[in-house]
């Protein structure tokens, strides 16, 4: 019947669409169409349903409510499935941080470089050290071997260390002797070979030395990481520094020195310097010409300063250095990858992103499907459960109905706050997933929310079932089947789905609130309401604007539109309201 | 008219003492407390092919009755004997059958439409439901339905809220009539609607009656539409039948001291005519605690000592004329 209903109305149509035809072509047809009051063409016939679509389509406000909420969904949905970033993408940003870079420390031990396949003591250092603070150049390690240190030059911490050997020399009348015990020196030079003593007369005891390494309070670096320096090199350039000459010769080779600079035929070879440093990253190499700059600029400023070395592209780098119980830190701006957190709106994020460094507009997409889903699903869930328990109560009335509405009354009195809480701590406990999260808090708030539609399905089907119609099904024999579901419910339908379209708006709210109080959906999922939680932060709410004004506008925007399309929704099915 | 009465008819409907009384609920543990006696102690027939009138004052169990007679309402006692079956007896799948044979029309035409079904579909439902015709001849036999009831046929795809009070009561009629029934109960079908649409639905009733020999209880309270119509009458007070009779016969020589004030209410075309109002004191007295005795004796201006102890019996005065009055006890 219905079929050729839709046909009917389809002929009409198809009439009127060649009527148009044949004005439009201009020729003029005289339409022996004759209408009559009562002609079926007359007043298209418009089923309840149609009627009610009319009415609802000229409700403006409806009209934008109903937009709003296809753009919602295109934005969560299609929105969603476009956009390039995921719901949980961490977005990093690389900043320019002043960072320690390298670390210089004054060399206050002795180097010692020693001659080919010469091994030292191993308490040299210690020995050494005792030696030069007490001027007692000659002294015995605990291996029981004489050694002996001879300054390069006056007043240096270059020394030259010299195994001993004792020897019989006599020294009374030996002018070197006395003229070495008048400098103050432990040392002189006769025959070619160099002697060594222990006393200040002609008693003390010589020694025979041999030099075997040179001692200092520097390093060499090379301009080359391969270059090995040889002793002779090692010796003659720390001879050069200690007597400040400007050019010495080793292996051959004839050397400039100048301010530790070593150069060879022109060129940097190495740097000498009374500094250790330390790149932090172990694959960096301070060149020669940076540990230079970098001691001038120690000598120059100070305590704190700033030089500029240029890297590899030739650019000017600036470096900071401070000095710190003796030790300097050397500080650059470095490139370094950071958590991209309330980062402000920009091209790459067009709402910019959370405190998590996720982008806000994906979270709004997705934190939106989250939101509508479960209002959709909980209103399902309501209609559901509240359609049958109130249809069953209203259709057999008695005691059924009785027992029911005392079940409606019991679950109208859960407090819902507590339970939602009770509920959040234990799926905290159970540390369920976000996903079924989201499914529980569907079904808790669905199962606690369907009440109330079972006393409007009930008070209507009441009603309804005293209606004349349902007397006239009943004494026309009409199947219980085709009573209910024909008769009783298209006529419930109506208050229903402005009841859920109504209750869309509360469902979302809730699950709003539910999620700022951090019991709904949690992290790394997304739904408005808890984009919005990071507000209880006052510092976010005051400068992060950006973080929960857009969710908070999409709810409110969501809310109201629900609610207009079931304001809409209730004055269209009004029959009292005028076609 | 008379013609009819003459002949000797079968009855299609005898119901006997028919009693429907509503429990009253009370108390902490919602015993019954009481009944309210909206039908007590019926009895009446009707010849078919003929109509019978219910009248009566608000609240007098005229619909009440005619409920029962449908089984919509479960009878409390009685028998209701329709065809010669007692039909009050029957069980559900009986019952189905039987709802083609008897129908109602409603009082509301507006309730009475469910709103969301076109006309058709309202129509046709319970022939569809019934397999009353073959599927074939299903759209025909409605559309003739309609025309019969004159309604057309393309109202079929309209819905109720498209049409008027008379074409409302003009599509319950159809819908009543679809399943061809023999017996119809008019729950006052015209009281809702204007004058002069009164008069072409009671043309109506009575052009369908003649054609599909049909037999009507007819229910109302409008006394000029009953005498029209009603080949009996049977006058209600407070769930009693306190005098029925053939309606020539009641019309001229009403008995009962009730119909006589209920009839001298008619209104009069003629301004000329001196009528004498016979008027009753108070009101209808509660069906949950009728009087004593006489139900009516409270109100009745020929009250006797009788009255108040005795019910009367049901007395014929000669051609069917039954009444129920100590007046005429001899």
């Amino acid at each position: 019947m219905s079929e050729e209903r839709k046909e009917n109305i389809a002929e009409v149509v198809n009439d009127e669409a060649a009527k148009d035809e044949k004005d439009g072509k201009g020729i003029e047809v005289e339409f022996k169409l004759e209408m009559h009051l009562d002609d079926a063409n007359r007043v298209r016939v418009l089923s309840p349903g149609m009627m009610v679509l009319k009415r609802f389509l000229r409700n403006r406000l409806a009209i934008v409510g109903m937009f709003i909420i296809v753009a919602m969904f295109l934005f969560t949905f299609v929105g969603g499935a476009l956009y390039p970033y995921s719901e949980s993408q961490v977005f990093y940003k690389t900043e320019l941080v002043m960072k320690d870079f390298a670390g210089a420390t004054e060399i206050d031990q002795f180097q010692f470089q020693t001659a080919d396949g010469v091994e030292l003591p191993s308490d040299i250092n210690s020995k050494a050290l005792i030696a030069v603070s007490k001027k007692k150049y000659v002294f015995e390690t605990r291996g029981g071997e004489m050694l002996g240190l001879i300054p390069a030059a006056e007043d240096s911490d270059v020394f030259l260390v010299y195994a001993l050997e004792p020897t019989q020399l006599f020294l009374k009348g030996n002018k070197e002797f006395d003229s070495a015990v008048k400098a103050g020196r432990n040392d002189f030079e006769q025959d070619g070979k160099i002697y060594m003593f222990n006393g200040e007369d002609f008693k003390a005891d010589v020694y025979e030395a041999t030099e075997i390494a040179v001692a200092s309070k520097r390093s060499f670096t090379g301009y080359s990481k391969e270059t090995n320096f040889s002793y002779d090199f090692y010796r003659n350039s720390l001879v050069a520094v200690a007597t400040k000459a400007n050019s010495f010769e080793a292996d051959g080779n004839s050397y400039n020195i100048s301010d530790g600079l070593v150069e060879l035929n022109g060129d940097a070879y190495a740097v000498v310097s009374n500094m250790n440093f330390n790149a932090i990253d172990s694959a960096v190499f301070l060149s020669p010409d940076y540990k230079a700059a970098a001691l001038e600029a120690f000598e120059t400023s100070g305590n704190s300063g700033s030089f500029e070395y240029a890297d590899e592209e030739g650019n000017m780098v600036e470096y900071r250095f401070e000095k710190k119980t003796g030790q300097y830190t050397i500080k650059k701006y470095q490139d370094s990858r950071l958590i991209d957190t309330y980062a402000a709106p920009s091209k790459d994020h067009l709402v910019g992103t959370d405190a998590n460094g996720m982008d806000l507009l994906a979270r709004l997409m997705y934190g939106g499907r989250i939101s509508l889903l479960i209002g959709f699903v909980v209103v399902f869930i309501e209609v559901f459960i509240g359609m049958i328990i109130g249809g069953v109560a209203g259709f057999f009335g008695g005691w059924v109905d009785n027992l029911l509405m005392r079940l409606v009354d019991v679950v109208y009195c859960i407090p819902a706050m507590p339970l939602y809480l009770i509920l959040g701590s234990i799926m905290d406990y159970y540390q369920a997933s976000p996903r079924a999260r989201i499914y529980l808090l569907c079904v808790i708030m669905g199962v606690i929310g369907w009440v109330g539609i079972a006393r409007i399905v009930r008070g209507q089907i009441l009603s309804l079932r005293e209606q004349e119609f349902m007397v006239a099904a009943d004494a026309l024999g009409i199947s219980t089947y085709r009573r209910i579901f024909k008769h009783l419910i298209p006529n419930v339908i109506p208050q229903l789905i402005v009841f859920a379209s109504m209750g869309l708006g509360e469902v979302i709210l809730s699950e709003a609130s539910l999620s700022f109080l951090g019991l709904g959906i949690k992290y790394p999922a997304a739904s408005w309401g808890s984009i919005i939680n990071a507000v209880n932060d006052s510092y976010v709410m005051t400068n992060y604007l950006f973080v929960w004004l857009p969710a908070g506008t999409l709810i409110l925007l969501t809310v109201l539109a629900f609610n207009f399309i079931g304001d809409g929704l209730r004055d269209a099915f009004d029959p009292k309201m005028k076609r | 008219m008379s013609e009819k009465t003459n002949e000797i008819k079968e009855n299609i409907l005898e119901v006997r003492h028919l009693k429907k009384y509503f429990p009253i609920k009370g108390g902490f543990f919602g015993g019954v407390t009481g009944n309210v006696k909206a039908v007590d102690d019926v009895t009446f027939s009707i010849p078919r092919g003929t109509t019978m009138g219910l009248v009566g004052e608000s609240g007098c169990g005229k619909s009440t009755t005619g409920r029962t007679i449908l089984r919509l309402l479960e009878k409390t006692e009685g028998e209701i004997i329709f065809n010669g079956q007692d039909i009050s007896t029957y069980n559900k799948k009986q019952l189905r059958e039987l709802r083609t044979k008897m129908q109602i029309i409603f009082q509301d035409p507006y309730s009475s439409l469910s709103p969301r079904l076109p006309i058709g579909e309202i129509i046709g439902e319970a022939v569809r439901e019934h397999n009353l015709v073959p599927k074939a001849e299903f759209n025909d036999y409605i559309t003739e339905v309609m025309k019969e009831c004159g309604l057309q046929e393309y109202h079929k795809d309209r819905y109720p809220h498209e049409f008027s009070g008379g074409q409302r009561q003009r599509i319950c009629i159809a819908r009543a009539l679809a399943v061809k029934p023999e017996f119809v109960v008019c729950d006052e079908p015209v009281s809702a609607l204007d004058v002069s649409i009164q008069a072409q639905i009671i043309n109506l009733l009575k052009d369908l009656q003649e054609k599909n020999n049909l037999t009507y209880l007819f229910i109302s309270h409008d006394l000029s539409v009953v005498e029209h119509i009603s080949d009996f009458v049977g006058v209600m007070y407070l769930g009693n039948l306190v005098e029925t009779g053939a309606t020539d016969d009641i019309f001229a020589n009403p008995l009962h001291p009730y119909t006589k004030a209920l009839f001298s209410a008619i209104p009069m075309p003629d301004p000329d005519i001196k009528k004498e109002r016979v008027l009753l004191e108070g009101d209808i007295p509660s069906p949950a605690n009728p009087p004593k005795g006489c139900k009516f004796h409270t109100r009745c201006p020929h009250c006797m000592g009788i009255c108040k102890e005795q019910e009367p019996k049901a007395k014929d005065m000669g051609n069917g004329h039954v009444v129920r009055c100590h007046l005429y006890d001899k």
